[in-house]
């Protein structure tokens, strides 16, 4: 029996997949190291910063052991010069860009990428490591930015030094993004596609039900259509036409 | 800076007008409306207020306890700094009071009025009266230089009158003409002349001129472009700051009548200008009521000149004391387009005297002939007027500092000075104690870190303690002795945890003895004092052990377990600063580690900070930035500082866009923990900024991190390599030394194959970049591997299938024979 839940991730599932991530944390009191399902975590000693998982760190922010520094990118500094880059002129087409990704762990003496051989495990986002820690690159915005702000905002309010202005810039962030991608609907078609780099896992959570949703329907619109070009297409193959719309399937089979 | 910088409105819109004391503690504004403020200096409370029954002042001078107000009124009234009330009415003129100045032993204040005649009033009896009466017209302003000996009046007729006072009958010794412009008293350009703090020149708005011969000397051009409304001397004399009435603001290089700076963020034409005596700090008033106080008002680059002693006429810098009366000087009117050029009298008598000798050299040979004690340099003025005048009495006064070695101040380390009324007596990783002055209290807090194991306490401290020092065990405490309550010089230790009901004990120092520094360690307190003693006690309070430092005045202290280091001011060198010497001391074992070994400071840094890694290895932080660390320094005679970091060549500074210092704070985990300071910023402040931590990085080259395309990538990565190696050596080092020379736990001595398996580790990796570039670096690959220090030979089979995976058979084979050599026991010390 299908759930009754749309296809994909709801907003409190990506909200508590980014749990997961580490950030730093400056111990209030010591606490030994746990072995955690999702790995040890090193004990804690203060005022010595510690990386911990996002939800025991919450944990202990509730129960004052521990304070949580907030990572370089929920910075005033860094929020105002992402929120710069993604309204300016030049740029109004992108969106700022995602983290660097880590220099390749896997050696390779010879020549080749290290990302194309087959023995490789090269992360990407969202399992990057360090993106919400004090580590993190403070120029741009890992995956899960919104969620771990928002977290960040509403759990350990007093770790930040300008609550109020980390809190308007990330919602002006929030919404400079958000237009962005609307502003992408609007070449959605059945062949149509919005190109989404950097976009982050909660926003991709919020406009997937409505891209989905809009995107299937144009294909049910167009289906007719689309039979009828398709029947064409394989009697014009059949008469020996070969090749001439093989751009075109592949534009149809990306959606 | 620009975004520091603040207007403070200080009084109605209107002429105003300001005055540091001598002793820079206290800045006076006064103004159009019927108050005074005093601001205390660094302190960014409300002023205190003084009302007045007087109002649109017009001119402020000050000594550290009163200070002299002339008003439109035309009174001159004395009010007391002590308790911020009125004194007296010192004179009374039946026009408006122009200006004020005080001679420096504050016995004489001069009061320029609308009047004909200046008035020179004794602050003490105000009966005791001289009249200046030799001006046609009204004065404008008056100066007296820093003996106080000879006053400087500026006339609106445009010429500068030159009384000596040193007799009982003032007496006219010589009229300048030609300096200054023609103004009027109550226009917002100045014509008033401002002494060199040495005394023997003075600068003008017009020129500057040397004082024996009354001639002009240099000229200070191309930075106004109309009348100067302020100027004043830097304490030393090394700088000039002017302001013109074009909203202009400058600094000048004495020595060489140099532009240094250019402010171009004054909204109001400036009155006056005064230099803070000590910090680099100027605060100027407008005509607007508002007080810019402006810290960091010399350029970085240009600070040193800052910091010099006072310098010979022209340029140097002198005594902040010496400000008092004459420090403040306003340059009169714009310098005159004209007045730039030197003639050509000037540049021969250059070329005679070498670069300096019109201001400084010929100064002083002048002096010694009229022993006036004044030459003045005249500034901006193209003609030189040449009068000789007329006999000079007055007792001739020395005012070029006589040659005074630089003695390093003491400090307490984690310590900073008070900013407001707060202060942080101790900040490091176990927790931090700050204070709070309440007048005639203070309250001390002692918070942790850790807030399970320790709890935070607070008490109120009638002792007004000014040092601490905090670690798991306790915090100690140490108070000065005060005159006026007789009591003594107090050490205070408090222990966390006790089992007994009470053990916090306090000790007195012998009468007259202060701590100028100490330390807590788990098992002593060490305190050094100011009689040049180290004393020793156990943590109940049991004197231990009393000995002199060898090297004095000692400047700071740390200890961890029994050892003590002691830093203390050694032989002067080359620089006129003395060199700081260390002492290490077991003091269980009374072994001296080290024995006044030099602390390898660069020329013009200051220690910072001295403290011990959480492993015990003594550390140092300079004013450069630079972390070291003491290497083998339990072998007497072995000891060398080795930079574990350089926080300027850090990666985060790379782009350039922060500005940023860091403030010590602890060598643990193999990291260097610290607070960031922004800006400007010498110490941390409130709310308590956040501990930051970076990694060690020797600094062996400097290669950008971001670099560009792959070579460079391939280059940053290889030196990035060899920092490695060199770090881990000396990680490797540190941790056998530990092993070699102490009783280490197991997990001590764990740490030494581990460092070594590290060193290794990055010759490998060192190896494999070599073999990557080709078989001609073999040799080179092969010296690497040579390096290796692991003796079972693992290390080198791995480098062995590191050549044979990149097909050096060469280098293969060389790596075998090495590897069989090492097995046999033929070591390749010899070799290497």
């Amino acid at each position: 029996m299908a759930l009754p839940l749309p296809p994909g991730l709801t907003p409190s599932e990506v909200g508590f997949l980014c749990e997961m991530e580490h950030v730093t944390v400056i111990p209030r009191q010591t606490l030994d190291g746990l072995e955690l399902l999702g790995g040890p975590t090193g004990a804690l000693k203060p005022p010595f910063p510690t990386p911990l998982p996002l939800w025991l760190a919450l944990l202990l922010k509730k129960q004052r052991r521990a304070n949580i520094t907030p990572p370089p990118w929920l910075s005033v500094d860094a929020l105002t010069q992402i929120l710069d880059f993604e309204t300016d002129e030049r740029t109004a087409e992108l969106f700022s860009p995602s983290p660097n990704l880590p220099p390749a762990t896997t050696t390779a003496p010879l020549e080749g990428d290290p990302y194309l051989a087959h023995d490789s495990l090269e992360l990407s986002a969202p399992f990057l490591k360090d993106a919400a820690t004090a580590r993190a690159q403070a120029d741009a915005l890992p995956y899960h930015w919104l969620e771990i702000g928002h977290l960040l905002i509403t759990h350990a309010p007093d770790d930040f030094e300008d609550l109020d202005a980390v809190r308007k810039l990330l919602r002006d962030l929030r919404e400079v993004r958000m237009s962005k991608l609307r502003k992408g609907f609007e070449v959605l078609d059945a062949g149509g596609g919005v190109k989404m780099n950097g976009v982050g896992g909660m926003e991709i959570a919020e406009v997937r039900g409505f891209v989905g949703g809009v995107v299937d329907g144009l294909r049910k619109l167009n289906r007719s259509r689309e039979e009828s070009r398709k029947e064409r297409e394989t009697e014009e193959r059949e008469n020996g036409f070969g090749s001439s719309s093989y751009r075109d399937d592949e534009d149809e089979d990306m959606l | 800076m620009a975004a520091r910088l603040r207007g403070r409105p200080a009084h109605a819109p209107g002429p105003t007008y300001l005055s540091y004391t001598p002793n820079g503690k206290k800045l006076i504004t006064v103004g159009v409306n019927g108050a005074l403020r005093v601001f205390q200096h660094g302190s960014d409370n409300e002023p205190a207020i003084i009302d007045v029954l007087t109002d649109g002042h017009t001119a402020v001078a000050s000594t550290n306890d009163f200070i002299v107000v002339g008003a439109e009124d035309g009174s001159v009234t004395k009010y007391s700094l002590l308790t911020n009330s009125m004194e007296e009415i010192l004179v009374r003129c039946s026009l408006p009071v122009r200006d004020v100045s005080l001679s420096k032993d504050g016995e004489w204040v001069a009061v320029a009025s609308d009047e004909l005649e200046v008035k020179v009033v004794n602050t003490r009896d105000m009966t005791r009266i001289m009249h200046l009466r030799d001006q046609s017209r009204p004065v404008k302003h008056v100066s007296f230089d820093v003996s106080g000996s000879t006053l400087a009046v500026s006339c609106t007729d445009g010429i500068v009158y030159m009384y000596s006072l040193s007799s009982e009958q003032p007496q006219l010794i010589k009229r300048v003409d030609g300096l200054i412009k023609t103004l009027e008293t109550d226009v917002e350009a100045s014509a008033k002349v401002a002494w060199h703090p040495d005394g023997r020149a003075f600068a003008a708005p017009t020129a500057t001129r040397a004082r024996s011969d009354w001639q002009r000397q240099k000229a200070f051009s191309g930075g106004h472009r109309a009348d100067i409304s302020a100027a004043a001397w830097s304490p030393n004399g090394a700088l000039l700051a002017t302001a013109g009435v074009d909203k202009s603001l400058c600094i000048w290089e004495t020595r060489s009548q140099r532009l240094l700076k250019s402010y171009d963020d004054v909204q109001n034409a400036i009155l006056a200008i005064d230099w803070h005596p000590t910090d680099n700090v100027c605060s100027y008033t407008n005509n607007n009521g508002e007080l810019f106080i402006r810290e960091d008002f010399v350029p970085g680059e240009h600070a040193k000149h800052l910091r010099i002693a006072l310098q010979p006429a022209p340029m140097n810098n002198d005594p902040l004391s010496e400000i008092s009366g004459n420090a403040r000087k306003q340059v009169g009117n714009g310098d005159k387009p004209n007045g730039v050029r030197r003639s050509a009298e000037d540049q021969y008598l250059d070329d005679l005297l070498g670069p300096d000798a019109m201001s400084e050299d010929e100064m002083d040979f002048i002096e010694d002939d009229d022993g006036a004690g004044y030459a003045e340099e005249t500034n901006h003025v193209g003609k030189r007027t040449a009068v000789a005048n007329g006999g000079r009495p007055a007792k001739r006064h020395a005012p070029f500092a006589t040659w005074n070695p630089q003695v390093h101040e003491a400090f307490q380390p984690g310590s900073t000075p008070w900013r407001g009324d707060r202060r942080y007596l101790c900040l490091n990783m176990t927790g931090f104690v700050w204070t709070v002055n309440q007048d005639t209290h203070h309250t001390v807090t002692v918070e942790f870190h850790d807030r399970q194991e320790h709890r935070d306490f607070h008490f109120t401290d009638p002792y007004k303690y000014d040092k601490a020092s905090l670690n798991e065990k306790g915090t100690l405490f140490s108070c000065r002795p005060s005159s006026q309550t007789q009591q003594r010089a107090v050490l205070y230790y408090r222990p966390h945890e006790t089992w007994t009901t009470r053990t916090d004990w306090r000790t007195q120092l012998p009468a007259g003895e202060e701590v100028t520094s100490m330390s807590l360690s788990e098992s002593c307190i060490v305190a050094t004092t100011s009689k040049g003693y180290v004393r020793i006690y156990s943590l109940f309070g049991l004197p231990l052990k009393v000995y002199r430092q060898k090297s004095m005045p000692a400047v700071t202290c740390a200890s961890w377990r029994d050892y003590v280091i002691t830093v203390g001011n050694g032989s002067v060198g080359g620089d006129g600063t003395t060199r700081m010497l260390y002492t290490i001391d077991n003091i269980r074992r009374d072994e001296l580690c080290q024995s006044e070994d030099v602390v390898a400071l660069g020329e013009d840094t200051e220690l910072r900070s001295v403290f011990f890694s959480d492993k015990g290895d003594p550390c140092i932080y300079d004013t450069e930035g630079v972390l070291l660390i003491l290497l083998h320094w339990r072998t007497p005679g072995q000891a060398k500082w080795v930079p574990l970091l350089d926080t300027k060549t850090m990666d985060r500074l790379a782009s350039g866009r922060k500005d940023e210092t860091y403030w010590p704070v602890a060598v643990a985990n193999n990291k260097f923990h610290c607070i960031i300071l922004k800006g400007s910023d010498v110490y941390p402040h409130f709310p308590r900024p956040l501990l930051v931590d970076f990694d060690f990085k020797i600094p062996v080259s400097s290669f950008p991190a971001g670099a560009a395309d792959d070579e460079d990538r391939d280059a940053a990565q290889q030196k990035n390599l060899e920092e490695q190696y060199v770090r881990a050596s000396l990680q490797h080092s540190l941790a056998s030394d530990l092993v070699d020379n102490t009783n280490a736990t197991s997990a001590q001595k764990a740490e030494v194959p581990v460092m070594e398996r590290e060193v290794d580790k990055a010759l490998l990796q060192l190896l494999a970049a070599e073999c990557r570039e080709g078989e001609e670096r073999g040799m080179k690959a092969l010296e690497i591997a040579a390096l290796m220090r692991d003796r079972t030979g693992k290390m080198l089979e791995a480098a062995g299938k590191i050549a044979a995976r990149f097909q050096r058979d060469i280098l293969g084979e060389k790596i075998t024979q090495l590897a069989e050599r090492r097995l046999v026991g033929l070591v390749d010390e010899e070799d290497m």
